[in-house]
């Protein structure tokens, strides 16, 4: 890419903007927002939502969603749990989780691909039946993690300064960015979100990418409720649930949109920090928590309008979008 | 007196082109009026100027003398505009009756719709036009030449003054077309103003009273109909003799062996369909809308399944699981609804031409790029796209571009086609690059590539094939020759009686 393109690039918009935020509540809260002790605080805070932002920015670009990524990971965390708690060692428990995230993935797109759900109803469904699942693991009541290992993923830094939970979260978009931007996966994931049929005529495979994605979604969702159960050391049944919105909403902040085929990985992190940093802000400036909540919709409201004021400067000039496109139809 | 458009100096640009550069147009009522000129000439723009979509830049119009400003679709049908584009606009979930009196339902006192004067008075239109539609139906369950019908039956009721057809018999057939001319007639004897767009010689010469002529967004001429030629008409629209285009093609002369042979092969649609085909052999297939050629393709390419049957290919019987399968065995489909199907529109020229062959552009495990964007680069120089750049998205191409596009996806070096599909591959495309694709598809059967070539345009397809097949209600029922194969021979198998 070269310098111009870049300039013109929605990364460089992205950046932009969160180095627009990081300086105004720089000033807001004199400078305590970006020392390092609370960038660190930030980025720790981010890592559960960032795992669930690859795993959802990866489903969007597809054209997909899963709602039960909240649930599946909650109910994971928890057998690993119940599994630690009955001296199992933390490696099969980890794989244990993992794997029922994988097989939860992988049952929500043999509803799509099968039975031909909508993603949206398939995903919403398994999201209750994982969460009612979660409540019946733990009886309701949050189980101790004092796994050392766990604990010590959890919270140890290396470095003094680099917790482990952020390093995962960084080597998972690092993947993933490679994924998508260097392999067939990737590309075949951006065509198929963009058109499957053909896509499918051309020669891919959506089935069995939609096989893949899901029990990928399922898989990040259980690290991330693992990893959230390690830094908090109790599994309980709200678990991840909570923060699985914010990983999607991580994701649309960083410009991959719900109609799939567009949007990157890159993307989806500036989006990650871009949320951390806003959520961190609010909390330091001292507001209320729960206009904490609006805020940050009104943080995405405000994004989607920068999104598609930058998408009619990048376009043919003046014209918006959907008019460009119309009216180089019209020239024909 | 007659009534009367008059279109006075219209000017548009779009970013880099001027689409309409002072064009003067006038049509009378009771006139079929055609509008004709390449792809790019400024016809669709014109249109959509009629139809309110978009806004001229200079120029005015009046009808029956009145100076018309509006700015909207809704503007336009109340000045008594309708344009019928290629895209139906219709609400398929909806009955006939609610389609054709959509935006004027009639209401009870108790402000309900009326259901029982909407049926009557949809049933009056229809039998005006004498067709044989249940104003309940659902729109969506109409063929698309019926659909086209309850748009027509929408302008009528709205009392449009001007109706005007963008290519509407690009995807119907034959009988279809006689229906749909039906009813043009009836609109010329009710006095309507008639702008007929469409790329067919012969419906031109058939339907029109005028013809005018567009090139570059420039007036090129006009014409009395019956006062012009087919040569004449070329010339003014590509602005030189193109000669004919049929006799000029390098074609063929050498069959190799058996290619493909499908025995008594069903599916939902198909019945019991039998025929073979060499290498380096065109096969075409003619019929009408829905007897079943777009269906053969895809169970061939396994874009469907099948029921029974057998396949053969390269002497061998075959079953394709899915696309990539009859890929990897050397069969494509271009398919006929391109947009749709064919291409994915956001993506660059590359990435389009590149789909099938990624697993060979792979160097541990990951892209070259490099090498992907020489694929593309050859298949622009070798077919001729029109594009300042690779990385350029498919859906900014015209119609015959992204037609080349697919062409070069399946022929570039890494694909080892021996089967080529095509599907109506000139629907939509001006005249000059459908002499283009017609050559190319006698290069690639000199190159030893079999293809099997489906097209509604009854002309193309039997001067195009070395052997033709018709079908009709998913049955072959007729084979030809190039040289036996006649318009009326054709048309008569397409509607055979079934037994």
């Amino acid at each position: 890419m070269n310098g111009k393109r870049f300039l013109m690039s929605k990364t460089f918009t992205l950046l932009a903007f969160l180095a627009l935020l990081i300086l105004a509540f720089g000033i807001a809260t004199g400078w305590r927002f970006v020392e390092l002790v609370n960038i660190r605080n930030i980025l720790q805070t981010t890592s559960v939502i960032g795992l669930l932002a690859v795993g959802a920015g990866a489903l969007m670009i597809a054209g997909y969603i899963d709602l039960s990524a909240g649930g599946v990971g909650t109910m994971c965390a928890l057998l690993c749990a119940v599994m630690l708690s009955r001296g199992v060692p933390w490696y099969a428990g980890t794989l244990a989780a993992v794997a029922l995230g994988i097989i939860a993935g992988l049952f929500s797109a043999f509803l799509i691909n099968k039975l031909n759900f909508q993603p949206f109803i398939a995903t919403l469904a398994m999201a209750q039946v994982t969460e009612g699942l979660a409540y019946l693991i733990c009886n309701a009541t949050p189980i101790p993690v004092k796994d050392p290992v766990l604990k010590f993923i959890g919270g140890a830094r290396i470095f003094t300064y680099i917790p482990y939970s952020v390093l995962i979260v960084i080597i998972a978009f690092v993947i993933y960015a490679i994924l998508m931007n260097k392999t067939k996966f990737g590309r075949s994931v951006y065509l198929i979100g963009a058109n499957p049929e053909a896509s499918r005529l051309a020669g891919l495979n959506p089935k069995r990418l939609t096989y893949i994605l899901f029990a990928n979604s399922g898989a990040l969702a259980s690290i991330a409720g693992i990893l959230l159960m390690s830094r908090s050391g109790t599994a309980n049944a709200t678990g991840i649930t909570k923060n699985q919105f914010s990983g999607i909403t991580a994701a649309v902040l960083g410009g991959i949109s719900f109609g799939g085929g567009n949007g990157g990985i890159a993307g989806a992190f500036i989006g990650l920090l871009i949320l951390g940093s806003f959520n961190n802000a609010m909390t330091l400036l001292g507001l209320d928590a729960y206009l904490q909540t609006t805020a940050a919709g009104a943080l995405l409201i405000a994004a989607l309008i920068i999104d598609s004021l930058t998408a009619r400067r990048t376009l043919s000039g003046k014209k918006p979008r959907s008019k460009a496109k119309a009216d180089k139809e019209a020239a024909q | 007196m007659e009534h009367q458009l008059l279109i006075q100096g219209l000017s548009k640009s779009f970013p880099g082109v001027k689409a309409l550069d002072d064009v003067f147009i006038k049509a009378e009522g009771g006139r079929v009026t055609a509008l004709m000129g390449e792809n790019g000439a400024g016809k669709s723009t014109l249109l959509k100027i009629l139809a309110g979509d978009i806004e001229a830049d200079e120029g005015s119009f009046s009808i029956d003398g009145q100076a018309q400003t509006y700015k909207t679709p809704l503007g336009a049908i109340s000045a008594g505009v309708s344009v019928i584009y290629q895209e139906r606009q219709l609400m398929p979930s909806l009955s006939v009756m609610e389609n054709i009196f959509a935006g004027k339902l009639p209401k009870n006192r108790l402000g309900m719709i009326d259901y029982s004067r909407l049926r009557q008075d949809t049933e009056d239109i229809i039998a005006k036009f004498g067709l044989a539609i249940d104003p309940r139906a659902s729109v969506g369950s109409l063929s698309i030449a019926y659909q086209q019908m309850v748009e027509i039956m929408k302008a009528y009721r709205r009392d449009s003054l001007v109706i005007a057809f963008d290519e509407p018999t690009a995807s119907l057939a034959e009988a279809e077309i006689s229906i749909l001319f039906g009813l043009i007639e009836r609109l010329r004897e009710a006095g309507k103003i008639i702008l007929y767009v469409s790329h067919r010689m012969s419906e031109i010469f058939q339907t029109t009273d005028d013809v005018i002529v567009l090139k570059d967004g420039k007036n090129a001429g006009a014409f009395m109909t019956s006062a012009v030629s087919e040569t004449e008409l070329i010339r003014a629209m590509v602005g030189r003799d193109i000669g004919n285009t049929y006799a000029g093609l390098d074609r063929n002369t050498e069959l190799g062996a058996e290619l493909l042979t499908v025995r008594d092969l069903e599916t939902d649609k198909l019945q019991r369909v039998s025929f073979s085909m060499r290498q380096g052999e065109i096969i075409g297939f003619a019929g009408l809308v829905g007897a079943g050629r777009t269906e053969l393709a895809r169970a061939i390419f396994a874009a469907d399944g099948i029921k029974g049957g057998e396949i053969i290919f390269g002497g061998e019987p075959v079953r394709f699981r899915s696309p990539k399968d009859a890929i990897n065995a050397g069969i494509a489909l271009c398919p006929e609804d391109r947009k749709e199907q064919g291409l994915v529109l956001s993506h660059s020229i590359t990435k389009n031409i590149s789909i099938p062959v990624l697993d060979k552009l792979l160097k541990a495990r990951f892209l070259q790029t490099a090498e992907e964007e020489k694929l593309a680069d050859e298949a622009v120089r070798k077919y001729d796209i029109r594009t300042p750049s690779v990385d350029k998205r498919v859906v900014e191409l015209s119609g015959g571009n992204q037609q080349k596009v697919i062409l070069g996806r399946w022929t570039n070096e890494k694909m080892n086609t021996k089967l080529l599909i095509l599907d109506e591959p000139t629907k939509g495309i001006d005249v000059g690059t459908k002499a283009e694709i017609y050559q190319r598809i006698c290069d690639f059967a000199k190159a030893g590539i079999g293809v099997i070539f489906i097209s509604s345009e009854l002309t193309e397809v039997i001067n195009i094939a070395d052997t033709i097949y018709v079908m009709r209600s998913g049955k072959i029922t007729g084979k030809l020759s190039r040289g036996e194969a006649t318009e009326e021979s054709v048309l008569a198998l397409a509607m055979k009686a079934d037994g």
